[in-house]
């Protein structure tokens, strides 16, 4: 922490003292580079942080600088009104640029959100109200107290303020419930969805985040040059963004800024030999990507990874048995009211049938099994009670709410919590984030409290730490805590799985195959565990294809084959059933057709 | 109405060129999962290629055209070979990557030809066709036909070759196209190389209509890849009718909205790919939150 805060000490007094050794040149340039890591900072944001493609954050500080420069030229504004204006009119641009962010990702997203920035330059290039190609002049100097900003110099240490707000806001989002949310999204959106991340409002809001940065960035540079031009917010220019942001390393707000101010300057730097330049900066980009993939910023890291191989702090640390000090519940009474009920559900992939007219209950405190052979639709079943499928016909019915058309996420908050066959672990969150994402039930309208009053958010995260290493504790985990969950065996990565599931306190817990990859030993500590946490009145349905797991641990097993239910009971009842027998053993009526030697003949 | 008819036909030329180049977007993501925005960049500079054939080397147009395909195929294997450790990385790495290499060649570009540029005369100078009061220059008549031909050659390669149907078979499962003996990355070589031949094509067809410069690839490179997209990525039938649309649409926001054409046909593509993201023929990349 003092080492810290001294680096701190360190850089506010370099960036004192930088304009001193500054010829007036030189301080332009500064001040430009501070405006493009505003702006890089503002898409690392959104595709480093959130996973956000996002190709029209140049054209959110289009907007931005072009509104300054319109309500102060035009409109007769003063400087600051028309900025908080601009900055108003940014958001609600980068909002409207965000929507289609709800119905697609990756390539669509990037093409659509690239086309709504060429729309832009393309309005400015031939609307009046922006002066067309030639732009617009006439930006008053902002007034400052007395302090003439039209001096470069002191304009530098303004854009040095509104950079540090900016960076340290961002670190601290980064850093807290909503950054975390964030990066568990970007991870893997299913799973994010699964632990109750409210992927819609979260993706708004990256693009939100984005396009204040944009938006102060279009200020600052409005008042820096006071004229704005169609090509200052051209697609090169984008382009030149993002390799800024790859380049830097988009996974950390540092790497982001690096980038920007290091490109900056190399352009510059470059200014005279135009294409020789695009040519050496062409030839990183691509170099950069392939052999570092994380940027400038995942360089020390990986130089730490290659010093410290072989001698990780992980290999002496142990999985400590699971904390079953809760008191044990045995199975639950016959009449226990019912939790989750499937009614009749039917669901179909184009022209195939994966479940057809499923039904079944599940009481309160129960552990039911869901047994079939492969591809009979347990995990499809799954799927359409945790919402990341709409069943094609029928009702899930939740604590008597029907639920069958809500979303994972909100299925997650109403208390289902899963895992998936294959795991789905948030692979660049450490152990203790991915549980303390589905332990965070603090909602994105929340965010609030990040602009008005970021200490309360600030204690809020320290109290979820805190209840996170509870949870480590009693999974015995708490020395994996800050491993990356793919460093560690896959038994561990499973029970990882389990604790996060658990972090979100569900009524129902869906494990899918917990028991596959598992040797016998964790396979005992499996089903101490999900007695425990059946004895923690958490009802527990689990698919596995482990029979003698299944036998000794649910009270009720469902069998399905071929999208169909074709046994239902207790243990005993459904091993006995002969078409369970068939759909495991094979068709028993073609037996009849073997002519099977009477003992008669043989006796005769 | 004849207004309405004129303005499809005229889209439908323009159209056809970003059918070809949707071509190669989805040709080469089906087969290597790999999205090439440094496409937009072979596009140019296969169009360099064909014009200095036929203006500089003086052969006929046809012939330039066919030497064009040729050698910016054989480009095509190595730039295949420089961007095949981005396949099926992430996308941020592959659009950044990608988009690196297209300002590497064109860079080369305005080394090698410079950066001014050069206007192509039309290859076809009989008058413009009648047609039911329509007027149809020949030129556009060559540009449809052509792109025709070379989407019915690509089908029936895909469809009754021996290596097609390897390529079609990777595009599905690449794994399991490896188990069977596929030699994947030799399919993933000449999808590109193909790719890039379908880019020189629409290269050479698109100089007599536009201005052959080094900057020509940004514009038909973003319109071919919304066509992709609006077809259905990574679909072949997708590709040639998003692309058509694409023209036709671009044509319409012209005749309507003259300089805020880009504009209007951003703002419908947007709203065409919110109703329906996968495309007409569909993929199932969207994720469902």
């Amino acid at each position: 922490m003092r080492y810290r805060l001294g680096a701190v000490a360190v850089a506010a007094v370099a960036a004192w003292l930088l304009p001193y050794g500054l010829g007036s040149y030189a301080i332009h340039i500064v001040d430009i580079a501070i405006i493009f890591a505003l702006l890089a900072m503002g898409l690392g944001l959104a595709m480093g942080i959130a996973g956000q493609i996002n190709l029209a954050q140049v054209a959110f500080f289009g907007v931005s600088a072009y509104a300054v420069a319109i309500l102060t030229a035009k409109s007769g504004f003063g400087f600051w009104p028309a900025a908080v204006i601009a900055i108003l009119i940014t958001v609600a641009v980068g909002l409207l640029v965000g929507v289609p962010a709800l119905r697609m990702q990756s390539h669509y997203l990037g093409i659509v959100t690239l086309g709504l920035a060429l729309a832009f330059t393309n309005w400015v290039t031939n609307a009046e109200l922006s002066g067309g190609a030639e732009g617009l002049s006439g930006i008053p100097v902002p007034p400052m107290f007395g302090i003439d900003l039209f001096s470069e110099y002191l304009y530098y240490y303004l854009e040095i303020v509104v950079f540090a707000v900016a960076l340290v806001f961002g670190l601290f989002v980064v850093r807290t419930p909503i950054g975390r949310r964030m990066r568990a999204m970007r991870d893997d959106p299913l799973a994010a969805g699964a632990v109750g991340v409210e992927i819609p409002q979260l993706r708004m809001l990256a693009f939100a985040i984005a396009s204040v940065y944009g938006g102060l960035a279009g200020v600052l540079y409005a008042g820096l040059i006071r004229y704005v031009a169609p090509e200052t917010f051209s697609l090169a220019n984008m382009f030149l963004l993002l390799a800024m942001v790859i380049i830097g390393g988009r996974q950390s707000l540092y790497g982001c800024v690096v980038g920007a101010v290091g490109l900056t300057l190399v352009r510059e730097a470059l200014v005279e030999f135009a294409t020789f330049a695009q040519l050496a900066f062409g030839a990183i980009v691509v170099l950069m990507v392939v052999f570092a993939p994380t940027g400038l910023a995942g360089i020390p890291a990986r130089i730490r990874q290659v010093a410290t191989r072989g001698r990780s702090t992980l290999a002496r640390a142990q999985l400590q048995p699971f904390d079953s000090t809760s008191h044990m519940v045995s199975s639950p009474a016959a009449d226990a009211p019912v939790l989750l009920e499937i009614q009749d559900v039917t669901m179909r992939f184009r022209g195939l049938t994966a479940l057809s007219g499923v039904s079944l209950t599940v009481r309160e405190g129960e552990i039911h099994g869901i047994v079939g052979p492969n591809g009979s639709g347990k995990t499809t079943l799954f799927n359409v009670i945790s919402g990341i499928y709409r069943a094609t016909a029928g009702r899930v019915v939740l604590d008597s709410t029907v639920v069958s058309r809500k979303r994972p996420y909100e299925l997650s908050l109403l208390g289902v919590a899963r895992t998936f066959q294959n795991l789905r672990l948030f692979s660049t969150l450490t152990v203790r984030e991915n549980v303390l994402v589905s332990l965070d039930r603090t909602r994105t309208r929340w965010a609030w409290r990040y602009a008005l009053w970021p200490i309360g958010v600030w204690r809020a995260d320290v109290g979820l730490r805190a209840r996170a290493d509870a949870i480590l504790a009693q999974f015995g985990l708490a020395e994996f805590a800050d491993a990356i969950p793919s460093a560690l065996p896959y038994g561990i990565q499973r029970r990882v799985e389990i604790a996060r599931a658990m972090g979100g306190l569900p009524k129902v817990l869906l494990l899918d195959e917990p028991a596959a990859g598992l040797n016998a030993g964790e396979v005992d500590q499996l089903a101490q565990i999900v007695r425990a946490i059946r004895g923690g009145g958490v009802t527990v349905v689990i698919i596995e294809h482990n029979m003698g797991l299944v036998m000794s641990l649910c009270e009720q097993i469902t069998v399905l084959a071929n999208g169909a239910i074709i046994a239902a009971g207790t243990p005993a009842q459904v091993v006995a059933d002969p078409a369970v027998i068939e759909a495991y053993l094979g068709d028993a009526s073609i037996m009849d057709d073997i002519p099977i030697p009477s003992p008669t003949e043989v006796a005769g | 109405m004849q207004l309405f008819f004129q303005t499809i036909v005229g889209g439908l030329s323009l159209g056809a060129i970003y059918a070809l180049v949707a071509l190669g977007f989805s040709l080469v993501y089906r087969t290597m999962g790999l999205v090439n925005f440094a496409h937009a960049g072979v596009v140019m500079i296969g169009a360099h290629v064909a014009t200095a054939f036929s203006l500089v080397a003086k052969l006929p147009f046809a012939l330039a055209m066919v030497v064009a395909i040729a050698i910016t195929g054989g480009v095509g294997l190595v730039i295949e070979r420089v961007l095949r450790p981005l396949e099926n990385k992430d996308f941020d790495l592959m659009l950044i990557g990608t988009i690196g290499f297209g300002t590497v060649l064109e860079a080369l570009a305005i080394l090698i030809w410079g950066a001014t540029g050069t206007a192509v005369a039309s290859p076809v100078r009989t008058a413009p066709l009648e047609v039911l009061g329509i007027r149809i220059r020949t030129y556009d008549l060559v540009v449809l036909a052509v792109a025709a031909a070379a989407t019915v050659l690509l089908v029936l390669f895909l469809q009754k070759t021996k290596r097609g149907a390897a390529m079609q078979a990777v595009a599905m499962d690449h794994e399991a196209a490896t188990a069977v003996g596929i030699h994947v990355g030799r399919s993933n070589a000449i999808a590109f190389a193909i790719g890039a031949g379908l880019a020189a094509l629409a290269g050479g067809l698109v100089g007599p209509l536009l201005y052959v410069s080094p900057a020509m690839g940004g514009t038909l490179g973003i319109k071919g890849f919304a066509g992709a997209i609006m077809g259905g990525f990574g679909s072949i039938p997708g590709a040639i009718l998003g692309g058509l649309a694409i023209g036709v649409l671009d044509a319409f926001a012209a005749g309507h909205f003259q300089g805020y054409s880009e504009l209007v046909t951003f703002l419908v593509f947007t709203l065409i790919i919110m109703v329906r993201p996968t495309g007409v023929f569909g993929e199932r990349t969207v994720s469902r939150a």
